[in-house]
């Protein structure tokens, strides 16, 4: 039986179309004290569902739902190692990345084998690696060629690779301890070179060390730019390739063999395990540009607030816990009032890349149309989700979401205090961004009902409201509140999953369009004059054959 | 003249007995007061050559006293000697001398506060009862710091006070036999001379440094060039030789502070490049040894001579052997060091590192070595026994931070030779 036709489904269903017609203004008239009931308080966390659209029988019967689902064994399964990714045979294993070497209080050390592996043991030492190879870097120590100190990182990695370590270090720049501070960290993802080639520019091979973050290590993108990279220092040094290679690349992957192949020596990996999905994988070895920016104590310090997320989720009853109510108000959201946008929308500038990296995460994992036992499913799934800093985005999109024609669900995320010791004005401005962002989420929920006139308006002036929105506070950006927060995400997709009934840990959506793309590049190869192939459709075939005029045409 | 000596570094206790050898009564009050160590266990003395001999003698004959009780009394003249960080300290012992002593009070300000302190401090006082402050520049050299002090070939008095004036020409009177010029001017214009000459003899260093990089890039031997320079009368070839990095605690302070007024004024950043480029000078000779070996020192040994900031001195402040030194441990080499007067303050920066051995004897630590490195030119490695050194090294290379080998001498021993610029 799918989860559509179960009696917890049907029953929401029913609700649904009973509550359907009223307004979140109405429902505020109706409960003076909808922010008591629906707010939730956990690990310096706030979740306050008061604007979405649902009462106290919703909560009970989505929490119903859950259980129907066995939510609770789902999450024992993830948590204890087991098959949990179906589709390629192996456990979803992030929570071990943070857990403790040994455990805290009176919860029972967990011990976690795979493959016979003890795995928490084999994650310290990992990281044990990971630690003195930043210290060797923070003591200006690791030497270039010539024997300068590093000065310049670049990640090379792509999706997970890239995402995860970038909104961390952009999010938590200002924990730099002061050996980090002269030390720069940047970004490269993109296939086509644009975004390397221009740093390349402003860097000194001598000084620049290069991290290949790729699980597989046979990732295009991630490859193309490493040879870049290398082709760019041979040709700046004069050195031989082995040197460049022992001195100028560190490789965070799964695949030691794949990466000794290229080039790099087993003193300069850093190794994870396939048990790491991709866009799971920030707290591994992949967090190596985070560590490298903030520090090894304020890395374990992300661990640290991920784990006590992950504590919270495995023992909080549903209905206190946060990732649980969150993914079953996306659930309810999407499955039964039909919102299909989700947009992200976090008021604090460091917070930029969260939207990129919530994409990622939720789009990537619950974008799916068939469900564990391999069959096609007729609901809902993973809704399109979008973002941008809220304050920016107020200025881009917000159009839409106030008067526009589509239902959209909105995560307001923001911290509480910020700039604390620092300018009046500074502060100043973030009080500004925390009363938009309320203003915001009021007007989104309320509509013109806030004015005492608003009837009297023109049509092109009205604001209708009833969009539901959930908002997320919490004490302070820091790197326990930043581990928190994306485990957080993590485990309300999880939690998603499970009523969906699908597999979030695997991605067999992005395999098709490399093997096509490889195919494709071969027809380039060939001849100078393109001649159409019969196996490809007619407009591929006129956009190659564009393609190779225009650049034979600039050839000559 | 009855003078009170504040301050615990070199330069306190440099002043403290010059001025006690030529007839002053002098009370040196140590900073901080409460611990007032064995002299033999304060660096500043045991680094400085013959510096505690002196006071061992100026305390014997009774004219230098140690004084911890800061207790009231008649001295006529204090003498503030402290270090850059301590200006909170000099406020307050201005204040107390203040109330003290309501006129005829005479303060040197010898101390690295910046330009315009000697006006705070003065402020602090009244100048019609001649409560007076003077500031008097250090020009301490480590390692011949007491001949600078008592036969300095210019001294610069900087006051507002016409009394302060004369009583401090009489104060220096002791020390003129060389004397060329006596310059008097104001606080604040003396304050700025010191930082300004400081500051200039820097960027020299840190120009014919720059200079050396690129004459080893262009195979072009830096001491033609150094004395095609100084043959020009405008240049001189004073402070024109190039090395693996300039060190000490003094010179240093000074230009950080200089650098900082700088900073603060949104000017010039020429002193921060001379100050940034000669920390990653002080690391030449691990980079020439690391490109010598291709990037990989696993499994070497490494000889260093000399490792005090400069010869003639114990003082490993700033030091460039300090830096070498950390890169090669870093890098897991053994390091063998011979210094005449460093390795006790080596011992004590070190710990128990085990990847150092600390010689008594320079051939002794060449033993199976894979270079020599050479970063403090002391007098006795000038001219080395070249046989026994070749004999002792599994691999012949020296690499001369300090340009004192004789290149084609080393060539003839078989010696591969590296040094700054040639």
């Amino acid at each position: 039986m799918s989860v559509n036709t179960s009696d917890a489904w049907n029953s929401l269903v029913d609700h649904a179309k009973a509550l359907k017609d009223r307004h979140l203004k109405d429902l505020f008239t109706a409960d003076s004290n909808r922010f008591e009931r629906f707010s939730f308080t956990a690990n310096n966390y706030l979740l306050d569902l008061s604007k979405q659209r649902i009462t106290k029988e919703t909560v009970d019967k989505l929490v119903a739902l859950a259980h129907q689902q066995k939510l609770g064994d789902w999450i024992e399964q993830l948590f204890n190692g087991d098959i949990v990714n179906y589709s390629e045979q192996r456990p979803a294993l992030h929570t071990a990345l943070r857990q403790p070497l040994h455990s805290e209080g009176t919860s029972p050390a967990l011990a976690l084998t795979v493959d016979d592996q003890d795995i928490v043991a084999n994650v310290h030492a990992s990281l044990a690696k990971m630690e003195s190879l930043v210290n060797q870097i923070h003591k200006a120590q690791w030497r270039g060629y010539d024997g300068s100190p590093i000065k310049n990182v670049v990640n090379i990695g792509v999706g997970g690779s890239d995402l995860g370590p970038l909104t961390a270090c952009r999010a938590l720049s200002q924990y730099a301890p002061q050996q980090a501070r002269d030390l720069n960290v940047h970004f490269v993802s993109s296939m086509d070179g644009s975004q390397l080639a221009s740093l390349l520019d402003s860097l000194d091979p001598t000084s620049t060390l290069f991290i290949i973050s790729s699980k597989s290590f046979s990732t295009i993108d991630t490859l193309a730019n490493a040879n870049t990279a290398r082709e760019w220092l041979i040709n700046g040094s004069g050195i031989p390739v082995d040197r460049i290679n022992h001195h100028h690349f560190i490789a965070a992957t799964a695949s030691p063999e794949k990466a000794l192949e290229w080039g790099i020596p087993e003193r300069n990996q850093l190794l994870f395990w396939d048990w790491a999905g991709g866009r799971y994988s920030l707290w591994s070895v992949i967090g190596l540009p985070i560590a490298l920016h903030i520090g090894m104590d304020n890395f374990r310090a992300m661990l640290k607030g991920a784990h006590e997320m992950d504590t919270h989720f495995r023992e909080t009853p549903f209905e206190q816990n946060l990732p649980v109510l969150l993914g079953l108000i996306g659930v309810w959201n999407i499955n039964f009032l039909n919102i299909h946008a989700h947009a992200v929308l976090p008021y604090d500038g460091r917070l930029k890349h969260l939207p990129a990296y919530l994409e990622q995460l939720e789009m990537e994992s619950n974008g799916k149309n068939v469900n564990r036992s391999g069959n096609k499913i007729s609901y809902n799934t993973c809704p399109i989700l979008w973002g941008e800093v809220g304050p920016n985005a107020q200025h881009a999109f917000y159009q839409l979401l106030h008067q526009g024609t589509e239902s959209v669900m909105c995560d307001f995320i923001a911290p509480v205090q910020r700039y604390q010791g620092e300018g009046e004005e500074l502060q100043n401005q973030h009080q500004l961004a925390l009363v938009n962002c309320l203003a915001q989420s009021r007007l989104l929920a309320l509509g013109d009902s806030v004015l005492e006139d608003a009837d009297s308006a023109p049509a092109h002036k009205r604001y209708l409201g009833n969009q539901p929105s959930t908002t997320l506070m919490f004490d302070s950006l820091t790197p326990e509140t930043f581990g928190a927060l994306i485990a957080l995400y993590e485990q309300k997709v999880f939690v998603q999953s499970v009523i969906w009934e699908i597999n979030p840990f695997d991605q067999w959506g992005v395999e098709l369009g490399k093997q096509v793309a490889t195919s494709l590049l071969g027809s380039f190869a060939t001849a100078d004059d393109y001649t159409s192939n019969s196996s490809l459709d007619n407009s591929t075939n006129g956009l190659l054959e564009y393609i190779q005029r225009q650049q034979g045409g600039a050839k000559e | 003249m009855k003078i009170r000596v504040y301050g615990s570094g070199l330069t306190a206790w440099v002043a403290a007995v010059c001025l006690a050898k030529v007839g002053n009564d002098v009370i040196m009050q140590e900073i901080p007061c409460s611990s007032q160590k064995p002299l033999k266990q304060i660096s500043a003395i045991r680094d400085e050559p013959d510096l505690l001999t002196q006071i061992e003698q100026q305390l014997s004959e009774g004219r230098l006293t140690r004084d911890t009780t800061q207790r009231a009394d008649s001295t006529d003249i204090h003498w503030l000697a402290l270090q850059p960080t301590e200006l909170e300290l000099a406020q307050s012992i201005v204040d107390n001398l203040a109330q003290e002593k309501p006129s005829s009070l005479l303060i040197v300000n010898q101390c690295n506060f910046g330009v315009g302190a000697t006006d705070e401090l003065q402020s602090r006082l009244n100048l019609d009862n001649n409560q007076a402050v003077v500031y008097i520049p250090d020009s301490l050299q480590a390692g011949t710091a007491l001949q600078e002090f008592t036969h300095p070939n210019r001294i610069i008095l900087g006051t507002d006070s016409e009394w302060a004036r004369a009583m401090s020409k009489a104060l220096v009177r002791p020390f003129s036999q060389n004397l060329e010029h006596l310059q008097l001017m104001s606080s604040r214009e003396a304050e700025f001379t010191k930082f300004a000459v400081t500051g200039m003899l820097a960027i020299r260093l840190g120009y014919i440094n720059e200079l050396a990089n690129l004459a080893d890039e262009l195979g072009v031997d830096i001491d033609v060039i150094r004395d095609g320079m100084g043959a020009d009368p405008r240049i001189g070839s004073h402070y024109l030789f190039p090395g693996c990095g300039f060190g000490g605690q003094n010179f240093h302070d000074y230009i950080a502070k200089f650098s900082d007024i700088f900073q603060k004024k949104g000017n010039s950043s020429l002193l921060k490049t001379v100050i940034e480029e000669n920390e990653i000078q002080k690391e030449l000779l691990f980079k020439k040894l690391w490109q010598y070996y291709q990037s990989d020192l696993t499994g070497k040994t490494v000889t260093m001579w000399g490792a005090s900031f400069k010869p003639g001195t114990a003082s490993i402040d700033n030091a460039p052997s300090l830096k070498i030194i950390d890169a090669l441990i870093a890098q897991g080499v053994q390091v063998n060091i011979h210094d005449p007067e460093a390795l006790s303050n080596l011992k004590e920066h070190y710990g128990n590192e085990p990847l150092i051995a600390y010689l008594e004897d320079p051939y002794q630590a060449a033993k199976n070595s894979d270079a020599l490195l050479l970063v403090t030119e002391w007098p006795q490695y000038w001219s080395p026994d070249y046989l026994q050194l070749i004999a002792n090294m599994h691999t012949p290379l020296i690499i001369d931070g300090r340009n004192i080998f004789d290149k084609e001498a080393l060539d003839m021993y078989g010696f591969t030779y590296m040094g700054v610029g040639r």
